[in-house]
C-alpha cells in the first residue's frame, strides 16, 4: 500500500520537476505581448528573469548574455494568478470537503480541540465554556502544513495559478494562512509570506458544547480576544515583577491570537457583512471578508468601510431535479441572476476584490466564472487585477507578487492568447523563475482529472445545465 | 363576572326540566333563512318544534326571556382530536396517530374521554359538536407516515359516556394524500450561512426520488382499494373460503359511498391527484387542510367537492406569498362557489373555531358565508343537515344563546343546549378564575 | 452664498413637507381617552393630538374619516428576525447577545408590520436558566440590523424556569445531539434551577468585589493585574446594578414565587415575568414587587406546566395591580404577532377589561415593561409617531390594518401592498423566464474541455 502511494506521488511529481536536468536561472521571454497589470500592456517586448526575480521588462528590455530564450512571438505573458483564499498546498485539505462554497461542507469542519490538551482525544469532550478554547486552532499555521506534494498544485499551475493564499480551516478559528508559491522543491521554499491572517468561521453546527449558536460564536470570539489582551498584560506585568504577579499559564490559543495581523471573516451577504465589520471593530483587528456571494448589494457598505473582499466565484445556479411546481423565492432568483454581476459592481464602486477557489473543482473554472462576469460588464483589466495584483495588495505582498515589474518574484504564465478566451492554452508557467509545463489534459473532464476535486452533482459556473 | 352571574340565575331554573323549553323575545339566526327579530324558539323533547314571532303551540314548557339575546345553531368543528388528546406534549395523554399506514378499522369515538377538560372549555365558546379525528394533529400525537388514520366520528360535546355523545360513529375515513415532498430551500432552510445567505441555501431531496417515493405510496392506496373490492365481491358472493378481515370490512361502507373520505391535501397537485383518484375509485371525498388549491378551485366547485379549512392562524405558505394569504383563502373559495367548513385540528385552540371563520371576513368572505361554514355547511358536508346546522322545526335542538355575534371575540355565550338539554358552561378555567380572583 | 440661501429655503420647504396630519379619525390615544380628532406628526414625532388641531400649510394629509387610529402595537416577547434563538450548551449563557444575530430581511418583520406591530422585544430562547441579552427593535422594514434597533431601549437579559430549562437534565427527556446520558446538563429539577441562578448571581457579586479590590490596589499605587473580564458575568453585574432588566420565562406559581424571593435577596427589581401562566395565583406578590407580567391570551394545555393556564389570567393580574401585556412569543412565522389586537380583545371577553385597558395591554403596558414608554405606547404629543390606522375598531375581529407609520414614515400601506403584488409576480416571472432562456441557450453547447 505504502509502495503504491509512493509511486503515485512520484507520478504526480513528475510534471513538477523542471523538464531539463539543468535548471536555467537566467531566462528571457522575447517578443511577446506582455500584460503587466501594474502598467500598460506591452504589445511586443521582453521579460527577463534572473534567479527567480524579474530583472527587466519592456519593449526593448535587453536580453542578457547567456540567457535561455523563450520565443514569445504570438504569445502573451501574464503575471502568475493568485488564488486569494485557498487550501492549495495543504495536502490534507484536498481529501476533506472544501471548507466553504460547497453549501454544507463547512459545517462538518468544526472540531473540538481543547486548547491545553496534551494528546488529541478520541471522543472530544463537550466544551463547557470559552476556557476550553472550543474549535480554536489559532496556533496552527499554514506555513507549517504546506507541502509541494499536494496533488492539486499541478492542475492549479496548469490553469495559470502560481500563488495561493492558503488557510488551515478546521474549527471556528482554523489558524494562520500563508502566501505560498505553487512550486518549489521544499515546503520552506514555497512560502512567500507566512503570516497572511487568521481564518475564522461562524458555523458551530454539529457541535453540542459551547458555543453551539451563531451568537454564541460571537460571544466566544469577544471573550477570546479579551482573554488574549489579559494574557498579554499578565505576561508584561509578570516580566516586570515576577515576585508579586502570578506567572501566567502558557496558552497556545491566545499566543496564536496575539499574532494575528488580520482576520479572514465570512460575509456572504450584507447582513453578515454588518455583523463582521462590527466584530472586526470589537476585536480591534482589521479584516478581509470572504464569500461575498451577494457582492452586488454590498458595494456601498464595503466602500464606506474601505474593506477588501475575496469573492467566491462559484456562482449559484438552479439546482437540478427540483419540483417543477415549487418556484424559488424572488430573493433566490435574484441571487442567481445577480451574483455573477458582483465583480463589475464592486469594481465600479472602487472596492478592492480578489477571488477564491472555494467550492470550485477545476482551477480553470475560476477563470471561466470571471469570463461570465466579463460578459455581464466586468472590465477584463479588473478581472485580471482580481486574479493578480489586488490579491497581492490585500495580503500586503504587492511589492513581491501580482504584476510584471522589475524586482518582483518571477511568477509568470505564458499563454496562447487572451486569458479569458476559453480556447486559450497556458503553455509555460514560471514559479520563482522555475519553468513548469501544464499537465496533459485529461479526457475524463475536470472533476475526474483533478485529484482533490469532488465529482459532485452540481458543477461549477453555468456549464452544468443539460 | 357578568357571565357567571347570568349562569347562576339560569341554571337553577333549568334544572330538572329536561329538554323542552321556549325562548322568547330573542333575535333568532336560523342560518337557513334571514334573521328574525323578537322571535321565539320552541323546543319539545330535544327537537326544535317551532320558530317564529308567534308560537302557535300551547305546550306547557318553561319559558326563558331572551331579551337582548341572540339564538344561533350550535357551531360544528369539522375536525379535532378532542377527547383523544389532553396535553399535546405528553404522549401518554395522547391517543391520536395509531401505528401503521392503513388503519381504516379504528374508530375515534371509542377513545373519547368524556371527562376531558377540553370539552367544557371548547363548548363554552359555542361549539356543540365535533368531528373527532383519529390522526395526529401535531405535538406528540404520533402516527407519522400514516395514510389512512382511521374513522373520524361525529360527537356532541356533552354526555356521560361516549355512547351518549355519539352523533355518528363512522363520520368519515381520515386519509392523507401522499405529497411529493422534496423539501425546500425557503427561509430558514439551512445550509452554511458563512458561504451562502441562509435564506438561499437549499436542502432538497431530488424531485425524481421524492416522486418515486410518493408514487409507491399511491400504489399502496390503490392496492388497498383493490383488495377491498375483491373482499367485498367475495363477501357478497359468499365465496367458499371467505375469511373476515377487519381492515377490509371497514372499507365496505367507503366503497358503497356511505362513508366519505376526508382527504388531507394542501396544494394543487395533491388536490388534483386526490380528486382524479376519487373519481376513478368512485368514492366520495371531502378535502381537508386545503391551502393552495390553485387551478383546482374551479374544479372543486364544479364537481361539488367540499373542503374543510384548517385554521387561518398560520403564517403564509411561502416567503413570497401575500401577507394575508391564509386570511383570504376562504373568501376566494366562497367566490368560486366551493362549499367549505372549518376545523380546529387541535385541542388547545379548539374554542377559537368561530374566529377561524370571521378572520376571513375583512379579507373577502361575506359574514353570512362565514356563519354558514360553521353551521349548515358543515352539517351538509357531513350528511347530517336533516338534523343539524340550522334552526328549523324538526331539527335537533343544538342551540347557543349569546349576547351578540358569536363570531366576534367579545361576545359571550350565555346558554347552550345540546339535544335540547341545557349544558353547563362552567369550565376548569372559570373555576380557577373565581377561586383566584377571590384570593385574599 | 447663493447656494446656501437656496439650501436654507429648500430646508424650510422640506420641513413643511415633513409634517403629516392624520385627520378626522377615531383616535385611541390609550392613555388620554378615545375621541374623533386628528394627529399632527412632525419630523417623526407626534406634535399635537386632539379633537381640533392646527394643520400647517403644505402638510401631508392622511384622511382617516371613519377609521380607527391607535398607537403602534408593542410585542414584549418575540423571537422573530433572528438567525439563531438558543445557545443551548450551558445553563448560564448571559454572554450571548441577540443583537449579533438580527436578521433584518426576515419576512416576519413585514408581516408583523402588516398586523400593526411597530416595536418588538426579541429575545433569547428559554433553553437555559439564564439565557442571553435581548434586543428591542422597531419594524423599520427595509433597514439593516442597526437601523431596526430601538436605540433608547434599556438592555435586558432573558431568564427561564421550568420544563424547558430542566429538559436537558432529564434522563428520559429530550437530549441534545451528541450529549449522552453521562452528559446530562444540570439542572434537572426546579430545585436545581434555583441553585443555578443563585450561584450565578453570587458569582456576579464576587466579580464586582474582585474589581473593587483591584481598583483599590491600583489607587494605592500597587502593581496589580486587573481581573480577567468575564462576558458571562458582566451582564449579571448589570442586573445587580439595576442597569439591565430581566425578562423571566416562567409558568408555575411555585417557580415564580421562588425567583421573586431570589430577586429579593439580590435586590433585583423591575422584572417582567414572561408567559407567567400561573401568575394569576401569585399576582399579589408580583404586584407587591412592582413587577410586570407579559402573557398569552388563551394558550393552555400544550404542556404539563401549562395545564392550569386560564384565559382570565391577564384580567386577574391586572385587577390585582400588575402591569400586564399580551405577547406572541412568535419566532420566524410572526403569526400571532400580527393579530395581537384581537388577542387583547380576548381579555375583554375573559375577565371583562375595558377597551382602553385591552389596548393598553398591547401598547403602553409593554412599553413600560421594556422601559420605552417615554417614546412609544400611546398617542401623545412628544412621542414617536408610531401609529396604526385600522378600517374598524381594532378590538374587532372584523378590522384590518390599513396603514402603519413608524417615526412618522409610512412603512405599511395595504393599498400599496395590493398594487405591488402583481408587480412582484411579474418580476419573478421575468427572472424565471430569463433563467429558462439561458438554460436553453447553454443546453446544446456542453463546452467542457475534453
Amino acid at each position: 500500500m505504502r509502495q503504491q502511494l509512493l509511486s503515485l506521488l512520484l507520478l504526480a511529481c513528475a510534471a513538477m520537476i523542471p523538464t531539463s536536468a539543468e535548471v536555467p536561472s537566467l531566462i528571457a521571454i522575447q517578443d511577446a505581448r506582455i500584460v503587466t497589470v501594474s502598467g500598460a500592456v506591452i504589445e511586443k517586448g521582453n521579460v527577463v528573469l534572473n534567479r527567480g526575480i524579474i530583472t527587466d521588462v519592456g519593449p526593448a528590455a535587453a536580453i542578457p548574455k547567456g540567457a535561455w530564450i523563450v520565443d514569445g512571438k504570438g504569445l502573451t505573458v501574464y503575471p502568475g494568478l493568485i488564488d486569494a483564499f485557498s487550501t492549495w498546498g495543504i495536502p490534507e485539505a484536498a481529501t476533506a470537503a472544501p471548507a466553504t462554497g460547497g453549501g454544507r461542507g463547512g459545517a462538518i469542519q468544526v472540531q473540538i480541540t481543547p486548547g491545553q490538551a496534551a494528546t488529541p482525544q478520541a471522543t472530544p469532550a463537550r466544551s463547557q465554556g470559552p476556557q476550553d478554547r472550543p474549535g480554536t486552532n489559532s496556533w496552527v499555521k499554514a506555513a507549517d502544513l504546506v507541502k509541494p506534494t499536494d496533488r492539486r498544485l499541478d492542475q492549479a499551475r496548469g490553469a495559470g495559478f502560481t500563488s495561493a493564499v492558503t488557510f488551515p480551516r478546521q474549527g471556528l478559528i482554523g489558524g494562520h494562512g500563508a502566501v505560498v508559491n505553487l512550486g518549489g522543491e521544499t515546503s520552506g521554499k514555497m512560502i512567500v509570506e507566512p503570516d497572511a491572517g487568521l481564518h475564522m468561521t461562524t458555523q458551530p453546527s454539529g457541535y453540542s458544547g459551547y458555543p453551539n449558536s451563531l451568537m454564541g460564536v460571537f460571544a466566544y470570539f469577544r471573550q477570546l480576544w479579551l482573554d488574549a489582551g489579559h494574557y498579554k498584560l499578565s505576561r508584561e506585568l509578570y516580566a516586570q515583577s515576577p515576585a508579586s504577579v502570578p506567572r501566567p499559564e502558557y496558552d497556545r490559543a491566545l499566543e496564536g491570537i496575539l499574532g494575528a495581523r488580520r482576520l479572514l471573516l465570512p460575509a456572504s451577504g450584507p447582513i453578515q457583512l454588518d455583523r463582521m465589520t462590527g466584530l472586526s471593530a470589537d476585536l480591534k483587528t482589521p479584516a478581509v471578508y470572504w464569500g461575498v456571494v451577494e457582492g452586488y448589494r454590498m458595494a456601498d457598505t464595503l466602500k464606506k468601510a474601505g474593506a477588501s473582499v475575496i469573492l467566491n466565484v462559484k456562482w449559484p445556479v438552479k439546482e437540478r431535479d427540483t419540483d417543477p411546481e415549487q418556484v424559488d423565492s424572488l430573493r433566490t432568483l435574484e441571487l442567481r441572476d445577480k451574483a455573477p454581476t458582483s465583480p463589475a459592481i464592486l469594481a465600479a464602486a472602487g472596492v478592492r476584490f480578489a477571488v477564491s477557489s472555494d467550492g470550485i473543482d477545476a482551477p480553470r473554472d475560476i477563470i471561466r466564472a470571471l469570463k461570465k462576469s466579463i460578459d455581464l460588464g466586468l472590465k477584463k483589466e479588473d478581472a485580471l487585477r482580481a486574479l493578480t495584483l489586488s490579491a497581492a495588495e490585500i495580503y500586503g505582498v504587492s511589492a513581491r507578487l501580482g504584476s510584471i515589474e522589475k524586482g518582483k518574484i518571477a511568477n509568470l504564465i505564458v499563454t496562447t492568447g487572451d486569458l479569458f478566451d476559453d480556447k486559450t492554452k497556458v503553455q509555460l508557467i514560471f514559479v520563482d523563475g522555475v519553468k513548469y509545463l501544464p499537465p496533459p489534459e485529461t479526457p475524463q473532464g475536470p472533476a475526474g482529472g483533478f485529484p482533490g476535486g469532488r465529482p459532485g452533482p452540481t458543477g461549477p459556473v453555468d456549464q452544468e445545465v443539460r | 363576572m357578568k357571565l357567571v352571574f347570568a349562569l347562576a340565575l339560569a341554571l337553577p331554573v333549568l334544572a330538572g326540566q329536561n329538554d323542552s323549553f321556549l325562548i322568547r323575545n330573542a333575535t333568532v339566526h336560523p342560518v337557513s333563512g334571514p334573521k328574525l327579530d323578537n322571535a321565539s324558539v320552541l323546543v319539545i323533547d330535544g327537537k326544535i318544534a317551532e320558530v317564529g314571532a308567534k308560537i302557535a303551540t300551547k305546550a306547557k314548557v318553561r319559558a326563558i326571556d331572551g331579551k337582548g339575546l341572540h339564538i344561533f345553531p350550535g357551531l360544528i368543528d369539522s375536525g379535532s382530536p378532542i377527547g383523544l388528546v389532553e396535553i399535546a406534549s405528553v404522549r401518554e395523554s395522547s391517543d391520536t396517530g395509531e401505528i401503521g399506514e392503513f388503519n381504516p378499522q379504528i374508530r375515534a369515538l371509542i377513545a373519547v374521554n368524556p371527562e376531558s377538560d377540553h370539552i367544557p372549555v371548547t363548548r363554552a365558546n359555542g361549539i356543540t359538536s365535533v368531528m373527532v379525528v383519529p390522526g395526529s394533529t401535531g405535538g406528540r400525537g404520533g402516527g407519522s407516515g400514516s395514510i389512512i388514520s382511521g374513522q373520524a366520528s361525529l360527537i356532541h360535546l356533552n354526555g356521560w359516556t361516549w355512547e351518549q355523545m355519539e352523533i355518528r360513529r363512522g363520520g368519515a375515513l381520515q386519509m392523507t394524500w401522499p405529497a411529493i415532498s422534496s423539501g425546500g430551500g425557503r427561509f430558514g432552510g439551512g445550509g452554511d450561512p458563512d458561504s451562502m445567505p441562509a435564506a438561499m441555501a437549499a436542502r432538497r431531496t431530488p424531485f425524481s426520488e421524492a416522486k418515486r417515493n410518493q408514487e409507491a405510496q399511491v400504489r399502496k392506496i390503490q392496492e388497498l382499494f383493490e383488495s377491498a373490492r375483491r373482499y367485498q365481491q367475495a363477501k357478497t358472493a359468499s365465496e367458499p373460503g371467505f375469511k373476515p378481515d377487519l381492515k377490509l370490512e371497514a372499507m365496505i361502507p367507503v366503497l358503497e359511498g356511505k362513508l366519505p373520505i376526508m382527504v388531507f391535501a394542501a396544494r394543487e397537485r395533491e388536490i388534483r391527484e386526490a380528486v382524479q383518484w376519487a373519481e376513478k375509485e368512485k368514492v366520495k371525498i371531502v378535502l381537508a387542510g386545503v391551502r393552495r388549491p390553485g387551478k383546482m378551485t374551479e374544479e372543486l366547485a364544479k364537481k361539488n367537492i367540499p373542503v374543510i379549512l384548517s385554521s387561518p392562524f398560520t403564517p403564509p405558505l411561502e416567503e413570497d406569498d401575500p401577507y394575508d394569504e391564509p386570511y383570504s383563502l376562504p373568501g376566494a373559495l366562497h367566490k368560486a362557489g366551493v362549499k367549505f367548513a372549518f376545523a380546529s385540528f387541535g385541542t388547545q385552540f379548539a374554542r377559537n373555531l368561530p374566529y377561524e371563520a370571521s378572520q376571513g371576513v375583512p379579507f373577502g368572505l361575506p359574514y353570512d358565508a362565514a356563519l354558514r361554514a360553521l353551521t349548515l355547511s358543515a352539517a351538509e358536508i357531513w350528511g347530517i343537515a336533516d338534523q343539524y346546522g340550522s334552526i328549523q322545526p324538526g331539527k335537533t335542538a343544538d342551540l347557543i344563546v349569546t349576547d351578540g355575534d358569536p363570531l366576534e371575540i367579545q361576545t359571550q355565550v350565555k346558554m347552550m343546549f345540546i339535544k335540547g338539554e341545557a349544558v353547563d358552561l362552567e369550565t376548569k378555567h372559570t373555576g380557577l378564575y373565581k377561586k383566584y380572583l377571590a384570593r385574599p | 452664498m447663493r447656494v446656501l440661501t437656496l439650501l436654507l429655503i429648500s430646508g424650510a420647504l422640506l420641513s413643511a413637507q415633513n409634517v403629516t396630519v392624520i385627520q378626522n379619525g377615531i383616535i385611541h390615544t390609550v392613555t388620554k381617552g378615545t375621541f374623533q380628532g386628528s394627529v399632527v406628526i412632525r419630523d417623526g414625532k407626534i406634535t399635537d393630538v386632539g379633537e381640533k388641531v392646527m394643520t400647517p400649510p403644505g402638510a401631508k394629509i392622511v384622511d382617516a374619516t371613519g377609521k380607527h387610529v391607535m398607537p403602534g402595537i408593542i410585542d414584549a416577547h418575540t423571537h422573530i428576525a433572528l438567525d439563531s434563538i438558543n445557545e443551548m450548551s450551558l445553563s448560564v449563557t448571559s454572554m450571548v447577545d441577540m443583537e449579533d444575530v438580527v436578521a433584518p430581511e426576515q419576512p416576519s418583520i413585514y408581516r408583523a408590520l402588516a398586523g400593526g406591530v411597530t416595536t418588538a422585544n426579541t429575545m433569547h430562547g428559554s433553553a437555559n436558566s439564564i439565557g442571553g441579552q435581548n434586543v428591542v427593535f422597531k419594524m423599520r422594514w427595509g433597514q439593516n440590523a442597526d437601523g431596526l434597533i430601538f436605540k433608547q431601549a434599556p438592555p435586558s437579559l432573558k431568564m427561564a424556569l421550568g420544563e424547558n430549562v430542566k429538559r436537558s437534565g432529564n434522563p428520559s427527556g429530550f437530549q441534545m445531539p451528541g450529549v449522552g446520558q453521562q452528559n446530562l446538563r444540570y439542572p434537572g429539577t426546579r430545585m436545581g434551577v434555583e441553585d443555578v441562578i443563585r450561584e450565578a448571581y453570587t458569582r456576579a457579586r464576587a466579580y464586582q468585589q474582585e474589581w473593587k479590590d483591584y481598583e483599590a490596589r491600583k489607587a494605592r499605587g500597587e502593581t496589580a493585574l486587573p481581573p480577567r473580564r468575564d462576558l458571562q458575568i458582566e451582564p449579571l453585574v448589570e442586573v445587580l446594578e439595576g442597569k439591565r432588566r430581566v425578562h423571566a420565562h416562567c409558568y408555575r406559581a411555585d417557580e415564580i414565587l421562588m425567583l421573586m424571593r431570589v430577586f429579593d435577596d439580590f435586590g433585583i427589581k423591575n422584572v417582567t415575568w414572561q408567559h407567567v401562566l400561573e401568575g394569576y395565583k401569585v399576582a399579589k406578590e408580583m404586584a407587591a414587587r412592582g413587577d410586570g407580567a407579559s402573557t398569552f391570551s388563551d394558550w393552555w394545555a400544550y404542556k404539563v406546566e401549562a395545564g392550569a393556564a386560564i384565559p382570565y389570567k391577564a384580567a386577574i393580574m391586572q385587577a390585582k395591580g400588575v402591569n400586564v401585556s399580551i405577547n406572541s412569543d412568535d419566532a420566524g412565522g410572526a403569526e400571532l404577532m400580527r393579530r395581537l389586537n384581537t388577542e387583547a380583545a380576548k381579555i375583554m371577553k375573559y375577565g371583562g377589561v375595558s377597551e382602553d385597558q385591552a389596548l393598553a395591554m398591547i401598547t403602553i403596558n409593554p412599553a413600560r415593561q421594556l422601559g420605552i414608554d417615554k417614546f412609544v405606547g400611546s398617542i401623545e404629543a412628544g412621542k414617536d409617531a408610531d401609529i396604526v390606522i385600522y378600517d374598524k375598531n381594532p378590538l374587532s375581529i372584523y378590522s384590518k390594518v390599513e396603514k402603519v407609520f413608524i417615526d412618522g414614515k409610512p412603512y405599511f400601506d395595504r393599498d400599496n401592498d395590493m398594487t405591488e403584488r402583481p408587480k412582484k409576480e411579474a418580476q419573478k416571472k421575468g427572472l424565471l423566464d430569463k433563467e429558462k432562456d439561458s438554460e436553453k441557450r447553454n443546453a446544446p453547447q456542453m463546452r467542457r474541455p475534453s
